[in-house]
Parts: C-alpha cells; sequence; structure tokens
C-alpha cells in the first residue's frame, strides 16, 4: 500500500506582496517507499514547516507534494497519515492507555487493546498505562505521543523532533525498537530533527536544510547497519562528520 | 478538630446571646429559635423546600443547556458569538417586574415562572465560562485532530467538549444558588406554596425566626449544591481548567456586527410577544417603546424622568460593582496568602450568595444607611462571590515551573502573590467583571425598590403599580442598554490590560 | 392506595364515560378567578364559594390564581387569562388611563384598608400627629399620602418619608415612627408579636377609595354575562356566610392552604379585623359587594385627588343588579 512520497517546487511564504516571509525555498524531494528520511538543520529554519505541510495541515504556497497519486489532503482523508507533535499534543484529561487508543478511533480503526499494550510496551511504558500526561515526564509524553500516532497504522508516519525531550539512554533503545517497529510496517517515515546522532542512528538517508528559508544543501545516504549496528561504527562516525561539514 | 469544634461552639454562642440582648428590636433570631422552628414546622418547610427546589433544578438544568448551547453554536458559527452573547447578557438582566406578570399570563398558574425565571439566572453565568472551555483548545490538539483527517464533529466530541467540562462544572458552581434565588423568586409571582412564598409571609407576619430558618435553609441548600458539584468534577477526576473564565472579549471595531446583534434581539422582543399575542397594554413592543421614549407627545418628560432615575441607579451601581469586583479580588489574595481561611471564607461567602436579596437587602441598608453605603454594599455583596472563584481558579493556574522559580529564590508569600499569582488571576478577573453585570443590575434594583426607593428600580416598581407599562419597558430598554455598553467597556479594557500583561489570553 | 384511588383503566373509564354522556354530567365551564395576593383569609368568602360548592352548583369550575409581590392582577384581565381580578379602584382607574378596558363590577372592601399604624409611645392618632414624624412607606404609595394630607390640609412637607419594603420591621425596630399599612396585616402581626399598635384608618378622615374591587373587561360583560353573574353570586354566598362567622372561614383557609405558612391564631384576627371594612348598613340593605352613586362620587373625587382622574362609568352595577335581583 505503502508509496513515493513526492515533493516539487514546494515552497512556503508567509505574508505577501513585499513583506512576505519565505520560510521554505522550492524544494523537490522524492523519498522512497517504505524508507525512513531524517529532515534536519538548525532550529527554526523551517523543516517543522515543510512536514506540515506533508501531512496538509499548512497549505503549499507553490508545487505539489504526492503521496503515490493522492494529494495530502487525500491521504488525511482516509487516515493514510499520522503525526507525532514535538509538544505531545496528549489530552490531559484521557490515560496514556485512552491517549493511544485515541490514535486508533482517530484512524477509523476497531478497537485493539492487545495491540495498544503491546506499542505501549514497545515505547518503554509499561506500566504507566492509567497514568495521565500530567504525571508523565516530558519524554515519556513524546513517547506515548509515538505510540499514539502508530496505532492508527499509517502509511506515512510524520516526526517532528519526537525525541527531543528523551534521556539519550531512552533515545538509543528507542532506536533499536522503534526503527525495526515502522521498518517491517513498510511505513514511509519522515523524522525532522535536530540531531546529527538521531538522524544517523535512525534512517537510511539524511536530507540537510539551510537556516530559514530551508533550503536543502545535502542529501547524504546512511548505508546500511551504520545507523542500527554497533558494526561500523567507523563508518558511522564519517557520515556524520560529513553531516556536520554540509550543515556548517 | 477540637480547636474547630470549640470555634462553632462559640460562634452559636455568641449569636445566641446576641440575639436574646437585642430581641426587642426585630432584627435577630436566635439559634435556639430556629431550631424551634425547624422542629415545629419541619413538614411545612420540608414540603416547601421540595417544590422550590424542584422549581430550582428544573430551571438550573434548562438554563444551563441553553447556556451551553448558545457556546456551542458560538464555536460552531463563531458568526454567531456577538448575537449569543448579547442575546445571554439580555435575557440575564430581564428585571423581575417586568417579566413576572408575562410570565405568569403565559403559563397560567402552576410552577412555570418559577422555572423559567431560575432558568434565566443561569444563561448567561454558564455561556461564558462554557465558552472560554470550548475556545481552550491548543493548536496541537486541533493539529491532531486534522492530521487524521476528522472534521470539526470529531473536534467538538473528542477534544472541545471533554476540554470544556471543568469549565462547566465552574459554571455549574456559580450557577447553582442563582437558580435557587430565581426560583424563589419566582414565587412571587403567584404561588401557592414554596420557601419564596414563606418568606414573604414570615416577613410581613414579623416572624423572624422562620425568615432566618427560610435564610439558613436557602443557604443550606445552596451550599450543598456547590459542594456536591465540586465532588462531582472531583469525582470525574477533571483536570482543573487552565484558563478560567478568561475568554479573548470580542473584536473590537466591530461596532456593525454589535448593531446587528442589537437589531436581532430587538427582533426578537417583538416577535416573541407577537408570537403569544400578548396584550399590549402590558406587553410593550420595542416600537411602543420608541413611541414613548422618541415619537410621542409627552415624550420628553418620559425622557427626563427616566434619565434622572438612570443617574441615580448609576451612582449607586458604578461604586458598588467596583467594590464587589475588589473585594473578591482581595479575598482571593488573601486566601492565596492563608488557605486554611477559605475553611471559614467559602461558606460564608456561598452563603451570603444564596440568601434571598429580599432578606439581605433591608438588613444591610438598615445597617449601614440609606444613602450611600448600604445600598452600595448590597450590590458589592451580590457580586463578590464569583469573582472570588474566578479568581482563585486563575490564581491556581500560576504555572508551576513559576512558583518554583520564585521558591528558588526563597521569595515571600507576598513577593509570590504580587509578581505571580495576581498577574495570573487578571484575565479571571476581567471575565469575573463581565460575568457580574447583570447581578451588580439585580441588586441595585432591589435595593432601591425595597430600601431606598430612588433610581430606576423604584421607578419600575412604582409604574408597574399603577399600569404604566410604557415607562415599565423604557426602563428595561434602558438597564439592556446600559450592560451592554458595560460589557463593551469592559471588554475594551480587558483588551488593552490583558495586551500587556497576558497577551497569550489574546492569542485566538 | 388503590382502596382509595380509582385504578388507571377505571379512571379512563371514568373518563370515558363523561366523554360520551355529556347531558347527564352538565361540564362545568372553566373559570379563573385573579387574587390580589398570597392566598390568606383576605379571600375566605371564595375560599368558603369554592368549598360548599356554590360555584360547582352553578356550573362554574372556579380556579382561584394567588397574587404576589410580583403579581399584578390587571395583566391577567386584560389578557383573558382570568375572568375577573380582584383589584382597587385606584389601581384600576391608572390602568384605564392607560387603556385597560375594565369595569368596576363589586366591592369587596367598602372601606378602604389603608391606615397609619404606629406604637402607643408615640401613636398618630389622627391626619395632624403625622407632622414631624418619619413615616415609612413604599414610594408607590405617595399619592396616597398627598391624598390624605389634601383632603386634611396637613402639608405633606412636614412628614419626613422613609422608602421601606411592607413590613413592619422598620416601626419595630425604630427606623420610622408610624407605616403606611394595611390594618389587616401588619398591625395584626405586631400585635400577634405582642406589642400594641395604634392604627388610624385613612378611610376615617376622608379617604373614599373602594378596595377588593372586581373588575372584568368590557368584553367579557358583553359576551361571558352568565359566568360573571354566577362567579358573583358565588362570591357573595361565600361572604355572606363569612360575615357570620369570619373565624371559620380562617380555619377554612388554613385547612384547603396548608402549605401557605399560614398562622391560624394570625388568620382568626384578620378575618375579624376585616369584617368592618366589607360589611355595612349599605351592604345588610342592598347585598354584598354593592355601590351607590353617592359612594361612587366619593371615589371618584379622591381618586381627582390620587392624579387619577376617572368618571362614574367606571364602575358597572349591572352584574350585582342581576345577582342580588
Amino acid at each position: 500500500m505503502t508509496a513515493d512520497l513526492r515533493l516539487s517546487g514546494v515552497s512556503k511564504s508567509f505574508g505577501s506582496g513585499p513583506g512576505a516571509v519565505q520560510a521554505v525555498a522550492p524544494c523537490d524531494l522524492t523519498i522512497a517507499a517504505g524508507s525512513t528520511v531524517a529532515l534536519v538543520g538548525p532550529s527554526g529554519c523551517g523543516k517543522s514547516t515543510l512536514l506540515r505541510m506533508v501531512a496538509g495541515l499548512e497549505p503549499v504556497s507553490a508545487g505539489q507534494i504526492l503521496f503515490g497519486d493522492e494529494t495530502p489532503d487525500a491521504l488525511r482523508r482516509r487516515a493514510g497519515l499520522a503525526m507525532a507533535f514535538q509538544d505531545a499534543g496528549l489530552l490531559p484529561w484521557r490515560s496514556l492507555r485512552g491517549n493511544v487508543a485515541l490514535g486508533r478511533r482517530l484512524a477509523r480503526r476497531p478497537r485493539d487493546a492487545a495491540a495498544d499494550a503491546a506499542l505501549i510496551q514497545t515505547v518503554g511504558l509499561a506500566g504507566f498505562e492509567n497514568r495521565r500526561p500530567a504525571e508523565l515526564s516530558g519524554g515519556m509524553r513524546q513517547r506515548a505521543a509515538i505510540a499514539r500516532a502508530l496505532a492508527g497504522m499509517p502509511e506515512l508516519l510524520l516526526l517532528d523532533e519526537p525525541f527531543a525531550a528523551v534521556d539519550e539512554l531512552t533515545r538509543e533503545r528507542l532506536g533499536t525498537e522503534l526503527a525495526p517497529l515502522w521498518e517491517a510496517r513498510g511505513t514511509t517515515t519522515l523524522l525532522v530533527t535536530h540531531s546529527v546522532t538521531e538522524a544517523v542512528r535512525l534512517c537510511s538517508r539524511v536530507i540537510v536544510f539551510s537556516a530559514r528559508p530551508a533550503r536543502v544543501v545535502a542529501d547524504i545516504a546512511v548505508p546500511a547497519h551504520v545507523g542500527t549496528g554497533s558494526v561500523g561504527a567507523g563508518k558511522s562516525e564519517a557520515v556524520r562528520a560529513a553531516l556536520r561539514g554540509a550543515m556548517a | 478538630m477540637i480547636i474547630r469544634l470549640a470555634s462553632v461552639v462559640a460562634l452559636l454562642l455568641a449569636w445566641q446571646l446576641g440575639a436574646q440582648a437585642s430581641a426587642g428590636r426585630f432584627v435577630i433570631a436566635a439559634p435556639s429559635q430556629i431550631a424551634l422552628y425547624v422542629m415545629e414546622h419541619a413538614g411545612l418547610l420540608w414540603r416547601a423546600t421540595g417544590v422550590t427546589g424542584w422549581a430550582a433544578l428544573q430551571g438550573f438544568v434548562w438554563g444551563n443547556l441553553a447556556g451551553v448551547l448558545l457556546a456551542l453554536l458560538s464555536v460552531l458559527v463563531p458568526r454567531s458569538e456577538r448575537g449569543s452573547l448579547t442575546l445571554a447578557l439580555l435575557l440575564a438582566c430581564l428585571p423581575l417586574v417586568a417579566t413576572g406578570p408575562i410570565l405568569r399570563v403565559l403559563y397560567g398558574p402552576g410552577q412555570g415562572p418559577q422555572i423559567t425565571l431560575a432558568a434565566l439566572a443561569v444563561v448567561y453565568t454558564t455561556f461564558l465560562p462554557v465558552l472560554v472551555g470550548l475556545r481552550a483548545l491548543p493548536q496541537g490538539w486541533a493539529d491532531l485532530i486534522r492530521s487524521y483527517g476528522r472534521g470539526p464533529l470529531a473536534l467538538l466530541a473528542l477534544v472541545r467538549l471533554p476540554a470544556a467540562l471543568p469549565y462547566l462544572i465552574a459554571g455549574l458552581q456559580i450557577a447553582a444558588p442563582a437558580a435557587f434565588l430565581g426560583a424563589m423568586v419566582g414565587e412571587f409571582t403567584g404561588a401557592e406554596r414554596g420557601l419564596g412564598v414563606l418568606t414573604v409571609r414570615a416577613l410581613r407576619a414579623l416572624d423572624l425566626p422562620a425568615t432566618w430558618t427560610i435564610a439558613a435553609l436557602a443557604a443550606a441548600l445552596s451550599l450543598a449544591a456547590f459542594a456536591g458539584i465540586g465532588a462531582l468534577g472531583r469525582r470525574l477526576d477533571l483536570a482543573p481548567p487552565e484558563i478560567l473564565l478568561a475568554r479573548p472579549a470580542p473584536r473590537s471595531g466591530g461596532l456593525g456586527e454589535a448593531g446587528a446583534a442589537l437589531l436581532v434581539a430587538l427582533l426578537l422582543w417583538h416577535i416573541a410577544m407577537e408570537a403569544f399575542d400578548l396584550p399590549r397594554f402590558f406587553a410593550k413592543r420595542p416600537g411602543d417603546v420608541w413611541d414613548y421614549l422618541v415619537a410621542a407627545p409627552g415624550a420628553e418628560a418620559h425622557r427626563a424622568k427616566l434619565g434622572a432615575a438612570l443617574g441615580q441607579t448609576l451612582a449607586v451601581a458604578l461604586p458598588g460593582y467596583l467594590a464587589g469586583l475588589a473585594l473578591g479580588a482581595v479575598l482571593a489574595a488573601g486566601l492565596v496568602l492563608a488557605p486554611g481561611l477559605a475553611a471559614l471564607v467559602m461558606p460564608l461567602s456561598v452563603a451570603l450568595r444564596a440568601i434571598p436579596i429580599i432578606a439581605t437587602a433591608p438588613l444591610i441598608v438598615w445597617a449601614l444607611g440609606r444613602d450611600v453605603a448600604g445600598p452600595v454594599t448590597v450590590v458589592a455583596v451580590m457580586i463578590f462571590f464569583p469573582t472570588l472563584i474566578a479568581c482563585l481558579h486563575g490564581a491556581a493556574r500560576t504555572p508551576r515551573a513559576v512558583l518554583d522559580l520564585f521558591d528558588s529564590y526563597d521569595a515571600g508569600a507576598w513577593r509570590k502573590l504580587l509578581l505571580a499569582q495576581l498577574p495570573a488571576m487578571l484575565p479571571a478577573l476581567f471575565a469575573s467583571a463581565r460575568m457580574a453585570v447583570p447581578a451588580a443590575i439585580l441588586a441595585v434594583t432591589t435595593a432601591e425598590w425595597l430600601a431606598t426607593g430612588r433610581g430606576i428600580g423604584a421607578l419600575m416598581a412604582t409604574v408597574a403599580s399603577t399600569s404604566d407599562y410604557g415607562m415599565l419597558w423604557s426602563a428595561v430598554a434602558v438597564i439592556g442598554l446600559a450592560a451592554l455598553a458595560t460589557h463593551a467597556v469592559i471588554a475594551a479594557l480587558e483588551r488593552a490590560v490583558l495586551s500587556r500583561t497576558n497577551p497569550e489570553q489574546l492569542a485566538r | 392506595m388503590t382502596l382509595i384511588r380509582p385504578s388507571r383503566r377505571e379512571a379512563l373509564a371514568l373518563g370515558a364515560a363523561a366523554l360520551l354522556t355529556p347531558r347527564l354530567a352538565r361540564a362545568a365551564t372553566p373559570v379563573t378567578l385573579q387574587l390580589s395576593w398570597l392566598h390568606s383569609v383576605q379571600f375566605g368568602g371564595s375560599y368558603i364559594a369554592q368549598s360548599a360548592g356554590y360555584w360547582s352548583n352553578a356550573g362554574l369550575d372556579v380556579s382561584l390564581l394567588p397574587g404576589g409581590p410580583n403579581a399584578p392582577v390587571e395583566p391577567p384581565v386584560v389578557a383573558g387569562t382570568a375572568l375577573v381580578g380582584i383589584s382597587a379602584a385606584d389601581y384600576t382607574a391608572a390602568a384605564v388611563n392607560q387603556g385597560a378596558p375594565f369595569r368596576i363590577i363589586g366591592v369587596a372592601m367598602q372601606k378602604n384598608p389603608f391606615a397609619i399604624a404606629s406604637l402607643p409611645g408615640n401613636p398618630v392618632n389622627t391626619p395632624a400627629d403625622l407632622v414631624g414624624k418619619r413615616l415609612g412607606m413604599a414610594l408607590a404609595n405617595m399619592p396616597v399620602l398627598e391624598a390624605l394630607c389634601a383632603l386634611n390640609d396637613i402639608d405633606v412637607a412636614g412628614i419626613e418619608v422613609v422608602p421601606t419594603q411592607y413590613d413592619a420591621a422598620p416601626l419595630v425596630q425604630g427606623q420610622v415612627d408610624c407605616l403606611l399599612c394595611w390594618a389587616t396585616d401588619l398591625p395584626v402581626a405586631m400585635t400577634m408579636q405582642g406589642l400594641d399598635p395604634v392604627t388610624m384608618l385613612l378611610a376615617d378622615h376622608g379617604y373614599a377609595v373602594h378596595s377588593q374591587t372586581y373588575i372584568a373587561t368590557e368584553a367579557s360583560l358583553k359576551d361571558r354575562r352568565p359566568e360573571l353573574v354566577a362567579l358573583m353570586k358565588g362570591e357573595t354566598m361565600g361572604w355572606t356566610d363569612y360575615e357570620a362567622g369570619p373565624e371559620a372561614a380562617a380555619d377554612l383557609t388554613v385547612q384547603m392552604y396548608p402549605d401557605a405558612g399560614l398562622d391560624i391564631e394570625t388568620q382568626k384576627m384578620q378575618a375579624l379585623r376585616q369584617v368592618p371594612l366589607m360589611f355595612s348598613d349599605l351592604t345588610r340593605a342592598q347585598g354584598f359587594g354593592w355601590f351607590t352613586d353617592e359612594t361612587v362620587a366619593a371615589n371618584v373625587d379622591t381618586l381627582a385627588l390620587l392624579g387619577k382622574p376617572v368618571s362614574a362609568d367606571l364602575w358597572d352595577r349591572s352584574i350585582l343588579e342581576e345577582v342580588h335581583g
């Protein structure tokens, strides 16, 4: 079911006339079906805006986005995509379990308590099912948001700095457990982050953006096993160095 | 525990002695007299409470339903907001002298007017907070729903409604005493039984134990409802409201919109009276009021009389209104500094709000004088309670991190109050200032009718008894306009102040 | 419960029978009488008429609608909710001046019940005693005071008027020296509380205004005459019984309205005190509710002083003439 994600000449400006501010410069990208790709760049460069355009939450100023032959709006309408937000966006009156179940409900899929429990287990929150978001730490909330996004079985998964508040150790563990999950499902995944380490660990391809307006300055493939395994740590270091060079 | 018990006993003892010492003056009934009255008239009180309570409950349900529906309409059809607000405010400001006879004629004998007046008493104070709750929507939640391609209905069902629940609870808490009072006053339009009937009877019969028993009963019931609704909120384990009662004030510059809303209100007024075929003799239409005040011969004299009365009323209402807001805010600040006082202040505040104003107003005026202090105090007493509740909620939403920051510098309670909690209260204070407008009008007109004999309240009572319904409805119209104008001034002030102190409240 | 009440099925059967045989049980005509205040012995005669069947025997099903502090009598009568209302000549005059099509068809209180109540230590026995006193009253009654002063050549400016609600508390608390009130309520309450108030009836000092008057619209007088006659006939019979036994009327009142919070002793005293206001040589000679051209003329004069000019046509004796004829 999954498909290539194509961005052709996509740009974004806020305001109009001479006072307009360009947030995203015209951009052409093709993300292969089932791949996991990182968008990295300095804070505030516009990569989150790009992600929101892919999700259909923000109209494009120019250009076109297609997932297979569907627009983001069409994809949204059949619950084909899911997004995990930077601020988690959990509903405070629902328990962790309720928030994860909400992802399934919003995607109009039948209840599946066992699958929800498994997802909660995967993001390392087993035992906290009945807690309210206010009782969870920032990192735990972000992990809950990822579980909620996965619960809807999306074909396109959009993650907006999902690990910003997650501690380094958990982040590593999550990387080794989550990436196989969405890879096995064949989910096309876009991950916005400003962490080079994270991008390399989780993704097969890293696209580097300049400061505002966002413009692609590098597009680097990460060799297989560099990210997830300890094998080839040296290669990994090389990729990272290349990335840092591109961002400088 | 023992100290608390002892203080209650001491209070009762002082009350008893005070009552006995002043027995010849017919002011205070002693606790022993109240207990005796309750024992001797248990059946009567039980039946009367049942009748009034049932009417209050029905009015409570209908009025809150109307308030919630109006708020929903405002959210789903944003263009209707100004109209809904105008309508809710005007309904809340309708004086009993004008509505009473109409309701009785419409319903005939029975509980209809009591239920309607109880409902009218709560529409506005529920509408405002629920609207805030429905609006208190972080961008992230809206994005979440949209990212699944779900529409406004899913947003309403899954996010807005649950998010508004705590606000509804806060609104219901304020509504409970108001509904009870509305039902009691509704009995003044002609009823066979109920606590309102007993109140009138007791006042006329100089029956102090009965008067005080009924007042205590009304207060106790309102307290119970207040506490019960609060407990329900806790039982439901609702997250406390985050920006209680604050609501982005309607955009300024919407003069055309305001005019349209006013036009709709006038049309509704006319159409409702025509639809029920109410005789023009006592149900004056907007056109009749226009004739009376502008077009007809003698209009100038009518305007002069009404204007003079309005001036006298404003001279009492404005200071009382400001004093009430200040009292509520100061009490809230006091409770923030000394939370232990809540056990004493809260019941007293609810009780003062719940005791029928016709019982308290003459007492207050008698104690403080008829000229200025008495009537001003009556107004202040009527409105400080919602302000207190709102400000407490406001203070409670001071972000934890900010309080921790102050604590980390070992800042004193005063400094914390001044720099963190008072600013956090500001939106709530403004919101309650808007909520208090109808209550202030009710209080000032009642005090004028019962005690001072001046102003628009006395004018309305006089003209109603001489069937001068043209003047009565002119007064109703002027009161409505004054309420709308006051509301607009507060909203403008609110925008000006909050844009400096709490810009996040005005973001959307 | 099933022993006392007919079962639902029986009730339905009874109802059906009533529908099917309208001629056997003549359906009573529903009629509403709007009272001017909460239920009390003030309307004792009406309660007698109700419980003794004086109305039901005449084919009327009368509901007695209580009044209250916010229940003016005139609107329901104008609207037709009530066929007859219990008003007073001054209220009726004001309403007629505002365009209401009323006629006074009977007068229950021949003497106006307004009085000045004071305490024995500082009594008001004559209108002249009012000068220099603090008088508590509803401001709406200012014309009453002005009329009294005009009738007795007193300067109204010499009286300090204090607006109060209708309540004896301001007098017993010492806020005022005297009260303008009805002789039959606040002074009775004070007496029951062990005080010994002095009452000066305004009617004894030239204030002639019919009170507790029966009003109906001109349209009703034209179209619903039989009901008006039957209603007033029942009233007459009820109040005639009342005159014979006011205390029994008080008992009946308390029995019929147990939830009104009425005190039986207070009701008995009020019942006795309103007898001399309602019954006179005139009513004994002509019948309850009667009025003559002379009493009407005196009313017209006083109403003019009150600023409510009316003509004698406001009174219509045709119903009473049928009742007593």
